[in-house]
């Protein structure tokens, strides 16, 4: 019998090995899965029972904290989230809730949770020495000045006049892409999002969901408007480019109204004839006349424009800061009457308000678009550094030669007496030397105004700021949305 | 294996008595006690400082019951050592130390989990222990070992036993049954629909855990009679000699019991226990690998054909192989699905005892205490466990092959196996190697039957291992004495 014995002893152990592989298999190599599983209630708890990692707003040489875990006075050894500033930084930090996380606080979730892989040596030193686990800090390149101006002047812009006009601001430094200011109005608090309990969380969430002004929406990058009179600068670009014309000066035909190939007809803005009718195309720029930039539209041509519109960052789906950007769109067309209305910015055009700064800061950066991004640098708890940004380009959409030529016709837009941001962004009125472009955007629906638009950057002769504004109703460009671009460059400037 | 004629029985105490005055002389093999004693207190020293680990872990306090709780265990296992000394002093010294680790243990994650949502510590469990569990546990421990010394006291020759073959038979049946006969309100494990226990005025007792040891001992005694019919060969097939037709008798009706269980008892794992260590035995008395494959077989096909018509085994299935799928987490798998989540947090190195998250899943204390063990004290920890019962297995078999006679080599073998495939059912089981059926897990799980039947199951193994160890009354011996009692006599001149 000792023969079966010793096989069944050999089964018993093959039995143990194989319950010892298994266990190897699930807490060795399957942990990260286990963790990941939607609902893990144990991964949902353990992130209240550590210090997450802080935002840091660190842009313009100014370090203030954004977000921050702070003891919870409700539970013992829980933690909760905490918003200093409130609404003002909610569409760059988003929240961090029991239940989900938006965001810087998602996109970077797993270096403030300290379970990037890149912390793990960290995290083993911590646990060895029984230094409680704590969260990476995020440095983000949000300065807070000019943050805090963007936010209080599409605050004023909202409560004034009409009131209600919703809007967005964003501010790139030309020169690397990092984004100076994310502004959205209405925002919300997060702080009401950091509550551990589930049921007034649930109530909250319920209540800004359903709120009809949209606090919750990022209109900065997740939502898209008409770009008016703003999108001649990539009509222009494309026509010197391609050398339909040869520079500011070159004179172009513009008729008032302008008949269409399909019959129609197209006006400018007020019906006003644009100098005498003949205008170079600076003067036209200047004016915004539509009849002019149409022309120069079909005379570009539907696919052209469309290939420069891309390589300004336009039908970009993938496009991320981290935080994902909703495409600015550029439709497909080749009908002139058409592609007429979409180069002035109409028809089916589409841009978010970061858009609309990634114009100017091309124009800025003599003609190369550095990509937009938000984190400057991950700070592990030890201070180390455990990443950094890198700026790098995006594209090059024109040459500094054509960079140049709308460098000045922008300038013209302010600094021209005739020009449509002279009143309200020229020298004269603000004491500084932004170019820059304004849109009065038709949304196409009879109630309200247009879209103001504005797009602009600052010094013109040594741009450290682009800045990219939408008021949604606002109606003219030039007094809705070219204010708020003024605020947040003399915040960042520093000019009073 | 008949051809060795084993030693004629010797009375176990008279041999060493009269050979007292010349133990100097002729220098006897020695019992391996003071290892025993060594190991034991170094398992309880392993115990004690987890449980204080567990206090330092929840407030950073040692436990206040520590002293008194610590001592009670000590005094209970190192009684158990005493029983051991007197009763069974050439036994395998390893049992009974792994033993008192595990019992050891259990307390302590009992203790810990006794301690969810007490005295500020988080959590809740989905059926609180009572504040007197650990308590409790420690008198089931208490009462194990009352039991173990008993097995010792009243089982002087394990194969005495053999005797009793039928009555055991038919004691391990009528207790088989017991729940199945019983009405539901008594028998069925709340909220589980097993109907494994027979319950009265607040204390339940599930009858199968002796069951088991019953049944292992008719098991041997049947087997080591029939085992040289049962071995004759029948027709071969694919190199494999079957048996005759007419010997599957006993296999078939040991299928039939067990498939009865499952379909009376809902109680797939016991099944499996009791069908596997019977076939496992039928291979150790007939050395016929076809009765191992016949087994295989027959049981595979008797879980499909339940399957097919339980939904509760269906569902177990459905859990083994996709556990994560759809709402299966939050459902039907909740419960597995909280045990593997709580390892995956457990990692390599645990979470620390008191420091984990085990309230989560749903009845920790009983099958899924290993789970909490894994949480806790991470992969390191459930290894080491899993280790302990594979050494307490393989000390069981070296009982089974150093024993000469067959009816003990069976007992033996079966008992050895059996607690292997409860572990192997029960914790492959839990963490995902098998489909999950509901079994105890020997030494750890909270509850008086199991603890009570694994430690006479070790004291079986160590009175086997004892008779197997003993050492053989030496013929010189008596020569050696009558020498003595001349020179002691009248003098080495008179001689």
């Amino acid at each position: 019998m000792n023969r079966a014995l010793f096989r069944l002893s050999l089964a018993c152990m093959v039995m143990f090995v194989l319950l010892l592989l298994n266990i190897n298999y699930v807490q060795a190599f399957e942990t990260s899965k286990l963790a990941g599983e939607p609902g893990n209630v144990r991964t949902f708890y353990q992130q209240f029972e550590f210090q997450r990692g802080s935002i840091v707003a660190a842009g313009g040489g100014q370090d203030v904290t954004i977000a921050e875990s702070l003891p919870d006075k409700g539970s013992s050894g829980m933690y909760h989230r905490y918003y200093p500033y409130g609404a003002v930084y909610a569409p760059v930090t988003g929240y961090a809730s029991m239940f989900g996380k938006t965001g810087i606080e998602g996109a970077e979730d797993k270096y403030l949770s300290g379970t990037a892989p890149g912390l793990a040596v960290h995290n083993l030193i911590g646990l060895l020495t029984g230094k409680a686990k704590q969260g990476a800090k995020v440095f983000l390149t949000i300065s807070p000045r000019a943050q805090q101006a963007a936010y209080r002047a599409l605050a004023a812009e909202y409560s004034s006049g009409t009131g209600g006009h919703s809007g967005a601001a964003v501010a790139i430094d030309p020169s690397t892409g990092a984004i100076l200011a994310m502004a959205s109005y209405p925002s919300f608090n997060p702080n009401l999002y950091a509550t551990l309990n589930g049921r007034r969380l649930d109530r909250i969430d319920r209540r800004l969901r359903h709120d009809p002004s949209q606090p919750l929406l990022n209109r900065a990058i997740e939502e898209t408007y008409p770009p008016g009179s703003t999108f001649k600068i990539v009509t222009a670009s494309a026509a010197f480019s391609t050398g339909k014309v040869a520079s500011p000066d070159t004179t172009f035909p513009a008729p008032q109204p302008l008949r269409l190939p399909n019959g129609n007809f197209l006006n400018n803005d007020a019906g006003e004839t644009c100098g005498d009718g003949h205008p170079p195309l600076w003067f036209a720029f200047a004016m915004s006349c539509n009849t002019a930039y149409g022309g120069l539209g079909i005379k570009v041509g539907g696919p052209t424009l469309r290939s420069y519109a891309d390589r300004f960052g336009f039908n970009n789906p993938s496009l991320t800061t981290p935080l994902a950007v909703a495409p600015s769109v550029f439709p497909h067309i080749t009908d002139p009457s058409l592609t007429a209305l979409s180069s002035i910015g109409q028809y089916d055009d589409q841009v978010t308000p970061l858009q609309e700064a990634m114009l100017a800061a091309t124009v800025a950066n003599g003609g190369t678009l550095m990509r937009p991004y938000l984190v400057q640098q991950v700070q592990a708890p030890d201070l180390s550094t455990v990443s950094s940004a890198h700026p790098s380009v995006l594209s090059r959409p024109i040459s500094a030669r054509v960079a140049g030529y709308l460098t000045t016709m922008m300038t013209d837009v302010t600094h021209n007496p005739a020009g449509t941001a002279y009143a309200t962004a020229g020298p004269q009125a603000t004491g500084l030397d932004i170019a820059g472009k304004t849109g009065t955007a038709e949304t196409g629906s009879s109630v309200g105004l247009d879209d103001a638009v504005f797009t602009c950057f600052a010094p013109a002769s040594n741009p450290k700021i682009a800045v990219g504004v939408i008021i949604k109703g606002g109606g003219f460009g030039a007094d809705a949305a070219a204010p708020i671009a003024v605020q947040i460059i003399k915040a960042y400037l520093g000019v009073r | 294996m008949t051809a060795v004629p084993s030693p004629p029985a010797q009375p176990p105490a008279a041999a060493p008595a009269r050979a007292a005055g010349l133990s100097r002389a002729v220098p006897m093999p020695r019992g391996r006690r003071p290892t025993e004693l060594l190991m034991l207190v170094f398992a309880i020293g392993v115990v004690l400082f987890a449980y204080a680990s567990v206090g330092l872990g929840l407030n950073g306090k040692v436990p206040s019951s520590l002293p008194e709780y610590g001592l009670g265990f000590a005094v209970i296992v190192l009684l158990a050592h005493l029983a051991v000394r007197r009763l069974v002093p050439w036994a395998d010294p390893l049992l009974l130390p792994l033993a008192a680790l595990m019992n050891g243990l259990g307390i302590v994650m009992i203790y810990r989990l006794q301690e969810v949502g007490r005295n500020g510590n988080a959590g809740s469990l989905s059926v609180p222990l009572s504040a007197s569990a650990t308590f409790i546990q420690l008198v089931y421990t208490g009462l194990g070992v009352a039991a173990f010394i008993a097995v010792l006291l009243v089982v002087r020759e394990p194969r005495l036993l053999q005797r009793y073959t039928y009555t055991a038979g038919v004691v391990g049946l009528v207790l088989l049954a017991l729940p199945a006969l019983l009405p539901a309100h008594i028998s069925e494990v709340a909220g589980t629909g097993a109907r494994i226990q027979v319950a009265f005025g607040g204390f339940s007792f599930q009858p199968e855990e002796l069951a088991k040891l019953a049944l292992a001992v008719f098991f041997a005694g049947y087997l080591v009679t029939k085992r040289d019919v049962l071995a004759l060969a029948g027709r071969r097939v694919l190199g494999i000699d079957l048996p005759r037709a007419r010997d599957l008798g006993p296999v078939l009706i040991a299928w039939a019991a067990s498939l009865l269980i499952l379909i009376f008892e809902d109680d797939i794992g016991t099944s499996a226990l009791f069908f596997g260590v019977f076939v496992a035995m039928l291979y150790i008395a007939t050395q016929r690998t076809s009765w191992l494959l016949i087994g295989f077989f027959l049981f595979l096909g008797g879980s499909y054909a339940i399957s097919l018509m339980s939904s509760h085994v269906g569902e177990r299935i459905t859990c083994w192989l996709h556990p994560f799928v759809g709402s299966n987490p939050s459902n039907a798998c909740y419960q597995p699905v909280q045990g593997l989540e709580g390892m995956g947090v457990g990692g390599i190195l645990g979470t620390g005892l008191g420091h984990g998250q085990p309230f989560w899943t749903p009845l920790v204390q009983n099958d899924f205490i290993v789970t909490a063990f894994g949480e806790e004290l991470g992969l390191t920890g459930l290894m080491a466990l899993i280790l302990v019962y594979g050494l307490m297995v393989q000390r069981g078999m070296r009982a089974a092959v150093s024993v000469k006679d067959p009816f003990s080599k069976l007992l033996a073998g079966g008992l050895a196996f059996m607690l292997a495939l409860q572990v192997f059912v029960i914790v492959g089981g839990v963490t995902g190697l098998i489909p999950l059926t509901g079994i105890t897990t020997p030494f750890l799980s909270q509850g008086g039957s199991s603890l009570i039947s694994s430690w006479m199951a070790i004291a079986l193994l160590l009175r086997i291992s004892d008779a197997a160890r003993r050492p053989a009354p030496q013929p010189i011996q008596d020569e050696g004495m009558t020498q003595v009692v001349r020179a002691a006599g009248a003098g080495e001149g008179a001689g």
